[in-house]
């Protein structure tokens, strides 16, 4: 049942990187492939939160040497949020029109590397499929082909190439002091390796995992390619590929290495701090909608590391629940920020509010969650912070709206009905979440039991 | 163009390399080889027929064009012995015949689910270099 | 032995981090692929161990650890595949803009935006 949905969106991937995706019958045939995927994904997590994590080792090996993909409650909810944003805004590329012969087989290749990496048990499949979903990440960043984009693409390409062989000689190191790759059995004997080495190794996952997620001293290449990047590009790097980061520093830093991590918390909160101050100065001088966005996902990518730096269970489960409303809103607004028509004004607008965290949204309990670890910390300066971020990035999204919205520039014939669906479809998952979150919450409260393990 | 000596190394080689390829890819299970290093081989001796002879006349004597979709190909086969087992009902990449029992041989050669595997990895890596080379040299072209 | 991978490992790495910092497209992808060979050669060092022969023993006794191969040898192909991704990036960078120089890349890009302004400026 793990292997159901990485094969179907491989299969797909596969079959139709032989067919030309600029026509569109191709391209809703790929949406309809990643929707499958989805769907299993769905049903996978519905049995997962239901009964407890699934386990499959390829080829019946024996265990620690058969690849195994293991499903656990973190894992699928960010399997499930990363199918629900790269669906969007496949869909909406699709209904825009695709203008590469690949398109829509790199997105099916990206989402078949992310649910691999979400559900994998394995140090080094995660590499793999981290590799298969960072490089199909690549391809789609100079998508559109302009010397601008290309430009971008490679800066993007080069700092993240230098991330992920961080990574594996991290993995490399694990290997050699712990001689497993199997995740559980890894978290059992590091715990008895040597300090000093460990440090060394949680250094080298932290950097791998900073760069992907575009924390504060990593994140120089984050705004050249999200504002060169097409709309649908952008929202599925902001909302689907930068959930790496989080869900590695999740699974690696309190799943794996929970002493370091620890250790490392007053520097993760620092660390945090400055992403979201830089952030949110760098969003509120910039113009443009694109920019300003670009830099606020530099400041969202601070929260998660502050949470993740309080820790325990309600810090755990507010970093998961952050981050996956974080991605579900970067995917929205990059998506509706091009858009004209007064639906798409409300779209943005809710977006705008859950990235703020006012309620009816998603982010909202993003937010409270925050608040929680917080005063969990019992920690006033903490508290504040989370507030007066809110608070800036409310300004800065209000400048954006008062800009493009109220001032007329972006008046004139209201886009295609389809793409305007897709941004207020999203919309829609957006505020429903607001109003019934339990289902994110619970789903967040499992996945911090997950990384607790059973102590 | 290149010189004369090269241009007769590359066209007197290229039978020579294509068989190192498949004897590699062949042998890989009792010996040292695998389909990664048979693509590879045979990709450096396709490339080096486009560098010498240049692409029209390197695609007018090689039947190469259709390359690059042998790669998408080749992942499927590698694909369909991934899932083959999971539709009898077995975990993906189940290694049939299983263990202990009656293998199909073909002359020395072993038909093993593993062979399957490293055909389609040859054949993915084959593809994939040939595409390459077709598209970069082709935007040469445009470009000039 | 150890030493000496270790050694390997660092010459590469600093190779490579240098070459990174040369504003030259081509130069930078030569640096991403020895800092990918030197995270190769990392792999297999983190699988041996002293006094066993790290391959193919000669004259019997046990192989150091197999596993750390199979990683390499994937480890390889994927540097393999982003290798080529970045070589024909690089390529195309070059053909739209007929230079790999970084800073004249930049210039280009900067007086491209002034272009645009000054269109927007005029309608």
């Amino acid at each position: 049942m793990v292997f159901v949905p990485l094969l179907l969106t491989w299969v797909a991937a596969a079959a139709l990187a032989l067919m030309d995706g600029r026509r569109r019958s191709v391209g809703w045939l790929a949406v309809g492939a990643l929707a499958a995927g989805l769907a299993a994904t769905a049903v996978l997590a519905g049995m997962v939160l239901d009964g407890g994590a699934r386990e499959t080792v390829a080829g019946d090996w024996p265990p620690g040497i058969g690849i195994v993909l293991r499903a656990d409650a973190l894992g699928v909810v960010f399997a499930v949020v990363s199918g629900v944003v790269l669906l969007a805004a496949l869909a909406y590329e699709v209904a825009a029109g695709v203008s590469s012969r690949l398109f829509p087989a790199v997105v099916l290749f990206l989402a078949t590397g992310l649910t691999g990496l979400f559900l994998t048990a394995d140090v080094f499949s995660f590499y793999v499929f981290f590799e298969l979903s960072m490089i199909a990440a690549y391809v789609l960043a100079y998508y559109g082909g302009e010397a601008r984009q290309l430009g971008a693409g490679f800066i993007f390409a080069v700092v993240n190439l230098l991330g992920s062989f961080l990574f594996l000689l991290a993995v490399a190191g694990t290997y050699h002091v712990t001689g497993t790759l199997a995740m559980e059995t890894v978290a059992q004997r590091i715990a008895g390796v040597e300090p000093n080495t460990v440090i060394l190794i949680a250094v080298g996952f932290f950097v791998a995992f900073g760069v992907k997620l575009g924390l504060f001293p990593f994140h120089f290449w984050l705004p050249t390619v999200y504002v060169s990047a097409s709309p649908s590009v952008a929202a599925m790097l902001s909302g689907a590929v930068a959930n790496i980061g989080s869900y590695g520093l999740l699974r690696f830093g309190a799943g794996i290495l929970p002493a370091e991590l620890r250790l490392g918390a007053v520097a993760l909160i620092i660390l945090g701090t400055a992403s979201i101050v830089y952030g949110a100065i760098q969003a509120v001088s910039r113009r443009t909608a694109a920019e300003v966005l670009a830099y606020s996902a530099v400041g969202q990518a601070g929260y998660v590391l502050i949470a993740l730096g309080v820790g325990g269970p309600v810090g755990l489960a507010a970093a998961v629940v952050y981050s996956l409303a974080n991605a579900l809103n970067k995917a929205l607004l990059f998506l509706s920020v091009e858009l004209r028509g007064w639906l798409v004004g409300a779209a943005f607008v809710i977006g705008a509010f859950s990235v703020a965290g006012i309620p009816p949204t998603a982010g909202f309990f993003g937010k409270v969650e925050l608040f929680r670890a917080g005063v969990a910390e019992d920690s006033v300066a903490l508290v504040a912070l989370i507030f007066l971020g809110g608070a800036v990035s409310f300004l800065y999204m209000f400048q954006i709206y008062q800009h493009d919205f109220w001032r007329g520039e972006r008046r004139g014939a209201a886009s295609p009905r389809a793409l305007r669906g897709m941004a207020v479809g999203l919309a829609v998952v957006v505020v429903t979440l607001g109003l019934w979150p339990e289902p994110l919450l619970a789903a967040g409260r499992r996945a911090a039991e997950v990384l607790m393990g059973p102590t | 163009m290149t010189s004369l000596l090269v241009q007769a190394v590359a066209r007197l080689s290229l039978a020579p390399m294509l068989v190192i390829a498949a004897a590699v890819l062949v042998k890989g299970y009792a010996d040292v080889g695998d389909g990664f290093s048979a693509g590879v081989i045979a990709a450096l001796a396709i490339l080096l027929q486009y560098v010498t002879f240049g692409r029209e006349t390197a695609e007018r004597r090689l039947p190469l064009v259709r390359l690059p979709a042998a790669a998408f190909a080749g992942l499927l086969v590698a694909l369909a012995v991934a899932l083959v087992p999971v539709l009898q009902g077995d975990p993906p990449l189940t290694h049939l015949p299983a263990p202990g029992a009656e293998v199909t041989k073909l002359g020395t050669l072993e038909l093993i689910t593993a062979v399957a595997f490293d055909v389609a990895v040859f054949l993915l890596v084959v593809g994939a270099v040939v595409g390459i080379i077709h598209a970069v040299a082709t935007a040469e072209e445009d470009a000039r | 032995m150890t030493f000496l991978l270790a050694l390997g490992v660092g010459v590469l790495f600093g190779a490579g981090a240098y070459l990174l910092l040369k504003p030259d497209l081509f130069r930078i992808v030569v640096g991403i692929v020895l800092i990918a060979n030197a995270a190769n050669l990392a792999l297999l060092a983190s699988g041996l161990r002293r006094g066993r022969s790290p391959i193919y023993p000669l004259e019997g006794g046990e192989p150091s650890d197999p596993l750390v191969q199979a990683m390499a040898i994937t480890a390889i192909v994927i540097g393999f595949a982003v290798t080529a991704l970045l070589l024909s990036l690089a390529y195309r960078v070059y053909a739209s803009s007929r230079t790999v120089d970084l800073d004249e890349l930049s210039q280009a890009e900067v007086s491209r935006e002034r272009e645009l302004e000054r269109e927007e400026v005029s309608v």
